[in-house]
């Protein structure tokens, strides 16, 4: 087990003309569970290719602990571990069983050639295959699984060894909805029960959000923003975080900050609200300009009062809450409404929840408020 | 009611059953056109082969009284016995040539291609179209060096001098033909063997050998029927204890001009072991050329 560092990772495929990670620093603490999130080309399993020794930079240094384990300096290889010494286990996307071994063979594999005593293999695999589910498949060859057990399987394989860091490059992606549910609890309670420094790579949020101690939110190469779930969700440092997080997606209004009175208002043309007295302070300089409003889906309540007009578009049941689209002026948002039935009427009042909002700058796109 | 109803249904069945599209005439002459061509592509192919096993069961009176495809009036084995007296040890040398050979080309192909598929390294492509232009080589524009080389080998007159040629000489094509099926093995499972503590040669042993099977038998089915049959390397650098079977059928040719049983006899008898491999190996040899279709995953 051990920590993870990345100090100014640098990887490019064409010699530097452009960057997939760009200066990449980040401290993984050890027996850490750290999801690498962001679209598809963000570089999230670039970087966990390079941890793996499978890729190498074009320059930076990645340390285990104490062991340096890549040390690039300007394209100049000074350090690299191969990975069959970094001692990883690592999960692929598209499961990578040797078809040519038996569901017991590729779970043991690794640890064969590691030489470790047959006895202790043969204790691990039967315990994982039964923890998976996939004790009655240990004598079937992967050709005669179906894609859930496969990836099971591949779990198993990368659990049943002791490494210092697992990495997980979407192990859970080609798994039915349920299958994905249960794989994901025994996953994070295996992960926690082992104590084993873990970087899952994923483009699902609810997979980072539900097993993540630590988030890196990755784009085009740079970390967008990184920390607990809980940080990223309440305070995106900016808009692109925001935006990624959250389903439904968060509400964005363009809003002119008006002095009213002594006081501040965020006015979005179609609804005006009062600037909560929080905010006064960091929305004192964009005072004549434009600020970028956002308003999770779950921070909008119907109340009589409520300062925003709305005309309902659309309601989606989803059995426990109902997802209401209304048409605020010209714009569509989304609320959660969560009482035991929906709505009757068209035109609702909404009030946001004024401690939950979040502002952003349109230039920049970063975070306003604290 | 419902009776009646089960049976009409299943009058309607037995009639959807028995239905069939009648040909249209055009069809039918074109498929008789298509068997008729067939037929005689057959016989063209197959006469020669009839020639040579009919003249071969022939004594040597019956081979001169008659014609080649003319059934003996009397059958003999004679011719048999003769070939293989002249035969034996040739077949021996080209058996252990052909297997050795093959051997050594197809595992120096196979390092080649899996270290060009699967590895990258400054100049690969360099290295391949290097090995693919080598197979281009017309190798009677290198006999002499070849000669004086082997010769200095100390391998001239021995059979391990034709080993060594046919394994270096095999091992472009080997390459060439084994590349493009290891191309097929996931580097998924190249990257996960790395992870799982394999170096190179392991991976090679352990994953990629394992999972081409069919290639690298196809592969040494290939060489094999190549230095079976090969003759130039085998006539200069055969010498006269290690020739190969080939040379001794053209010898016999050449010493028993009139003894065309006995030559159909030895080159029926020199066809045999290839055709025996295409009859047991042929199942592998057709998955061989499909497998490059799928992914080994």
């Amino acid at each position: 087990m051990a920590s993870i560092t990345i100090k100014d990772m640098s990887v490019s495929y064409n010699k530097g003309k452009s960057y997939v990670l760009d200066k990449l620093n980040l401290e993984i603490k050890d027996g850490e569970f750290c999801v690498f999130l962001g679209p598809s080309g963000c570089g999230k399993s670039t970087a966990m290719h390079c941890i793996a020794g499978l890729l190498e930079p074009i320059d930076g240094q990645i340390h285990f602990g104490e062991d340096m384990m890549t040390e690039i300096v300007n394209g100049k290889k000074k350090t690299f571990v191969p990975p069959q010494e970094r001692n990883i286990a690592m999960v692929f996307q598209e499961y990578a069983l040797y078809p040519n071994m038996t569901v017991r063979k590729n779970m043991s594999f690794a640890l064969e050639t590691k030489k470790a005593p047959k006895e202790e293999i043969a204790k691990r695999v039967d315990y994982m295959a039964k923890m998976l589910s996939i004790d009655h498949l240990l004598d079937r060859r992967p050709a005669e699984l179906s894609g859930g057990q496969r990836q099971r399987v591949a779990l198993g394989r990368a659990l049943v060894r002791d490494p210092q860091v697992f990495l997980l490059d979407e192990p859970l992606g080609n798994l039915d909805a349920k299958l994905r549910d249960q794989v994901r609890y025994e996953l994070k309670k295996i992960q926690t029960q082992l104590g084993i420094t873990t970087i899952y790579v994923t483009h699902d949020q609810t997979e980072a959000m539900t097993m993540a101690d630590h988030i890196v939110l990755l784009k085009d190469g740079h970390i967008m923003q990184q920390g607990t779930p809980n940080d990223l969700y309440d305070h995106p440092s900016n808009e692109f975080v925001a935006g990624f997080l959250g389903t439904p997606q968060i509400n964005m209004f363009d809003c002119q900050v008006v002095e009213e009175k002594g006081g501040l208002m965020l006015d979005a043309g179609s609804f005006c609200l009062p600037a909560p007295a929080e905010l006064v302070e960091c929305l004192r300089p964009y005072v004549g300009k434009n600020v970028h409003l956002g308003i999770r889906p779950s921070d909008m309540e119907m109340r009589p009062d409520g300062a925003i007009k709305a005309h309902v578009d659309s309601i989606e049941p989803l059995g426990d809450a109902y997802l209401i689209y209304v048409r605020i002026g010209e714009k569509v948002v989304v609320f959660k409404y969560a009482g035991e039935t929906a709505p009757e009427e068209t035109e609702l009042c909404l009030a946001p929840n004024v401690s939950k909002l979040h502002l952003f700058d349109p230039a920049t796109e970063e975070r306003i408020n604290a | 009611m419902q009776e009646n109803l089960s049976i009409e249904r299943s009058k309607e069945g037995q009639a959807a059953q028995t239905v069939r599209i009648k040909p249209k005439w055009h069809m039918v002459a074109l498929h008789i056109v298509y068997y008729l061509i067939m037929v005689a592509f057959i016989l063209f192919y197959m006469l020669p082969f009839w020639g040579a096993v009919m003249t071969s069961f022939k004594t040597n009176d019956s081979v001169m009284s008659t014609t080649p495809v003319t059934p003996p009036t009397e059958w003999t084995l004679d011719g048999y016995a003769k070939a293989l007296d002249e035969l034996g040890v040739p077949l021996l040398n080209s058996l252990a040539v052909t297997l050795f050979g093959a051997a050594g080309s197809v595992f120096l192909g196979s390092i080649c291609a899996y270290a060009l598929s699967k590895w990258k390294f400054k100049l690969n492509n360099v290295f391949f179209i290097a090995l693919v232009a080598a197979t281009y080589l017309p190798f009677q524009a290198i006999l002499i060096p070849l000669l004086r080389t082997i010769k200095d080998l100390d391998l001239y007159d021995n059979i391990w001098g034709l080993v060594l040629v046919h394994s270096v000489f095999g091992m472009p094509m080997c390459t060439t033909m084994m590349r493009g099926y290891y191309a097929d093995v996931p580097d998924a499972l190249i990257r996960q063997a790395m992870v799982d503590g394999n170096g190179m040669w392991q991976i090679y042993r352990k994953i990629v050998l394992p999972n081409t099977k069919i290639a690298t038998i196809t592969v040494f089915v290939f060489q094999c029927t190549s230095i079976w049959n090969e003759m130039l390397f085998a006539l200069v650098l055969g010498g006269f204890d290690s020739k190969p079977a080939t040379i001794a059928l053209n010898e016999l040719a050449g010493t028993m001009a009139a003894e065309f049983n006995v030559q159909m006899a030895g080159s029926l008898i020199l066809a045999l072991p290839m055709l025996i491999i295409y009859i047991f190996m042929g199942k592998y040899l057709i998955s061989g050329q499909m497998s490059g279709a799928v992914t080994a995953s």
